[in-house]
């Protein structure tokens, strides 16, 4: 078993190749024991090939996972009964009840002293624990699917893309239950194109495109270090305001509803320009100053990906 | 292997069938739809009659009363054939299966065992056929089971033979004795391929084989909770099919271990195409079709709704390369003419049959995701 300071999972130049198509491209990172690690990513950028390798059900192409201490090619049947998996686009049994699917699954891994209410009550399904999986909403299967995956009580968990397709409502319902996870002490590997699911749950994020890890740390790293500018909000009472920042270089952004939003490097910027709506005579609705967010961080350094992947011999200037 | 595992997979599919009802219905009530609708419409067609040729050399009082046995006891209408032509030319020229040829000397042999007691005197009989002809086994067992009558008759053994003796005898072959094992093989062979092929790739395109790959289930626990799952259907819906006709038309079938041992092979044998269809096929509707492709032109033509003497030629020949033909044939050769090395003939083939299909069939299963 691994030990204390060893990370919990160990990716070394893994790369998998589909015939021609290259999903995963030579990535090494590590995971920590104990903190939730989030792999943010556009659609195809090689998410869910990343985690099925490392949680057994696909095989690398080359390279090496390790992951609490085993490796995970040759180790399956030794690391199978230590991790729990919510793999993407979840489903069980239509005609099998809540209860009777996690008794089921504890019975593959032959835990019979699961406290099957237990689990039931941590993923707030006690109401629904005699409704079939068919009659179930999309954020109750979702939850099912994370209770399912706790009933070997793992010490690592796999959750790709557990709210996908999820109304508001039904996501902040599933990353109540992460945040419970997370507070009980298990390593959570999770993969979502959701930034503030991200940026509100994870201690680590790493932002992989074209199947590539483009950057690596905690959300608020990542932002100071990639997104050094102000984002400054207007809402005037007159649209011509927008000619007036316009005309002093900035570059806004004009949107349906009558914002104008700017990008600014100084709290001096956000005054100049304050000062030359009013000088023009524009008054203002109301203002927002604010940093920059992770979507705003991933859509940058994504972007400037696909720029330099369609351009090879050009320069990333953002 | 792990038989907690098993159980739980075996638990969860039982009720998973238990629960929907229309599977219910098509896996259960629709065999014995057909064996209620096709028994009342042959219902009047009690007996299967089939023509048999006779050359009688002896041309005696006794071979006279062997042919009328043969009338009688086999369900034969008999076609008597003129004692001075050529036997084989006139099969060939009238295109016939089976001639059955009573030689010169029958009297004489028969009153030396009868009136003088000579156990070692003995006639042969010729049945002059058509080896590729299918339906001319099935005139043969039949003969073999007069004859064995007869030769019971004669030889005065003890009352309890004579009774089993006096139920070959009195045997009337009807239309749905013939009918029933022919639909117990067909229902045994839609259950396991369908409920293979429609479960297997249900879960995979549903993703929940890709969740089972990261729990201790192996491929081996999940074929075999398959195979058992399978074949307690198979006995369920056989059980009530044999409730139904003993019940609605009173039929007098021979129930005995080979009826066990074809239910087993054609589980096997099917399950087995099931596992291979649901490798190759990408999506649960192609499956489907593909599973409805084999098993639809199976059912029509080896003989499980009709004997397949009425078919034409090229058609019975059609039916000895398919597998549920072997599964028919076996059932019958048990449950209809109790003959038991035709049922070890057939259930030898379709063993074979079986054991190939299944060991490609768990080869093509596709657990992990692998490459």
């Amino acid at each position: 078993m691994a030990k204390e300071a060893e990370p919990a999972i160990k990716v070394e130049k893994l790369t998998k190749r589909y015939g021609n198509l290259l999903a995963v491209d030579d990535i090494s990172f590590n995971v920590r024991q104990g903190e939730l690690f989030a792999l943010l990513g556009p659609n195809g950028a090689g998410k869910t090939t990343t985690v099925e390798i490392i949680d057994t059900i696909r095989t690398p192409t080359s390279g090496k996972v390790t992951l609490l201490g085993m490796d995970v090619t040759k180790k399956k049947h030794d690391i199978v009964p230590h991790i729990g998996v919510l793999p993407q686009g979840f489903s069980s049994f239509d005609r099998i009840t809540v209860r009777e699917t996690l008794q089921y699954y504890s019975r593959l891994f032959c835990c019979m002293n699961i406290d099957i209410d237990g689990l039931v009550e941590l993923v707030d399904l006690k109401d629904k624990a005699k409704e079939l999986y068919k009659n179930l909403s999309g954020g109750l299967k979702q939850r099912l699917g994370i209770a399912i995956a706790l009933v070997n009580d793992p010490e690592v968990l796999f959750l790709d893309e557990p709210t996908t397709g999820l109304d508001p409502r039904a996501r902040r319902e599933v990353w109540k239950v992460l945040l419970g996870l997370k507070k009980k002490g298990k390593t959570v590997f999770l993969t979502t194109h959701y930034m503030e699911e991200a940026e509100l749950l994870a201690d680590t994020v790493a932002i992989i495109s074209k199947g590539k890890i483009i950057t690596m740390g905690s959300p608020e790293a990542l932002i100071e270090s990639n997104a050094n500018y102000l984002v400054l909000t207007l809402k005037p009472v007159d649209e011509k305001a927008v000619e007036i920042v316009r005309k002093m270089n900035y570059e806004p952004v004009h949107d349906n509803h009558k914002d104008i939003t700017v990008r600014v490097e100084h709290t001096d910027d956000v005054q100049k320009i304050l000062n030359a709506i009013k000088d023009a005579g524009y008054p203002l609705h109301s203002m927002d100053v604010r940093k920059p967010n992770l979507e705003e961080v991933f859509l940058k350094l994504t972007s400037a990906v696909l720029r330099k992947s369609k351009d090879p011999a050009g320069e990333v200037t953002e | 292997m792990n038989p907690r595992v098993v159980g739980a997979n075996l638990v969860v599919r039982i009720k998973s069938f238990y629960r929907e009802k229309s599977t219910m219905f098509f896996m259960i009530a629709f065999p014995i739809i057909l064996i209620l609708v096709f028994g009342a419409l042959f219902m009047n067609q009690d007996n299967m009659n089939f023509d048999l040729c006779v050359q009688d050399l002896d041309q005696t009082d006794s071979s006279a009363r062997l042919v009328k046995t043969l009338e009688i006891d086999g369900k034969f209408k008999v076609i008597k054939i003129d004692a001075t032509i050529s036997a084989t030319q006139y099969a060939r020229d009238n295109k016939l299966n089976l001639i059955l040829t009573i030689p010169k000397d029958y009297e004489g042999s028969f009153l030396q065992r009868v009136a003088l007691n000579d156990p070692d005197a003995s006639v042969t009989l010729t049945y002059l056929y058509d080896p590729s002809s299918i339906s001319v086994s099935m005139k043969m067992q039949i003969l073999n089971s007069v004859f064995a009558g007869i030769n019971q008759k004669m030889s005065g053994k003890p009352p309890f033979i004579r009774s089993a003796e006096t139920s070959i005898l009195a045997r009337k072959y009807r239309f749905i004795e013939f009918f029933i094992p022919g639909i117990i093989a067909m229902s045994v062979m839609t259950l396991s391929l369908f409920g293979t092929v429609n479960v297997n790739t249900e879960l995979r395109q549903k993703g929940v084989i890709r969740k089972l790959s990261t729990t201790p289930i192996t491929r081996t626990d999940w074929i075999l909770s398959n195979i058992l799952y399978q074949f307690i259907l198979a006995v369920l819906s056989t059980m009530a099919m044999l409730v139904v006709s003993y019940a609605v038309f009173n039929v007098s079938l021979q129930i005995n271990a080979w009826l066990p041992v074809f239910i087993v092979l054609d589980v096997f044998a099917f399950v087995g195409i099931g596992m291979i269809l649901t490798r190759f096929a990408k999506e649960a509707e192609s499956a489907a079709a593909a599973a409805n492709a084999i098993s639809f032109p199976m059912m029509f033509l080896s003989g499980s709704f009709f004997p397949l003497e009425m078919m034409p030629g090229f058609m019975q020949a059609v039916a000895r390369i398919l597998p549920l033909y072997y599964v028919n044939e076996g059932l019958r050769a048990s449950m209809v003419f109790n003959d038991h090395m035709a049922a070890l003939r057939y259930s030898a083939i379709i063993g074979v049959f079986a054991a190939v299909v299944f060991i490609l069939g768990i080869i093509a299963t596709k657990w992990e995701e692998g490459q």
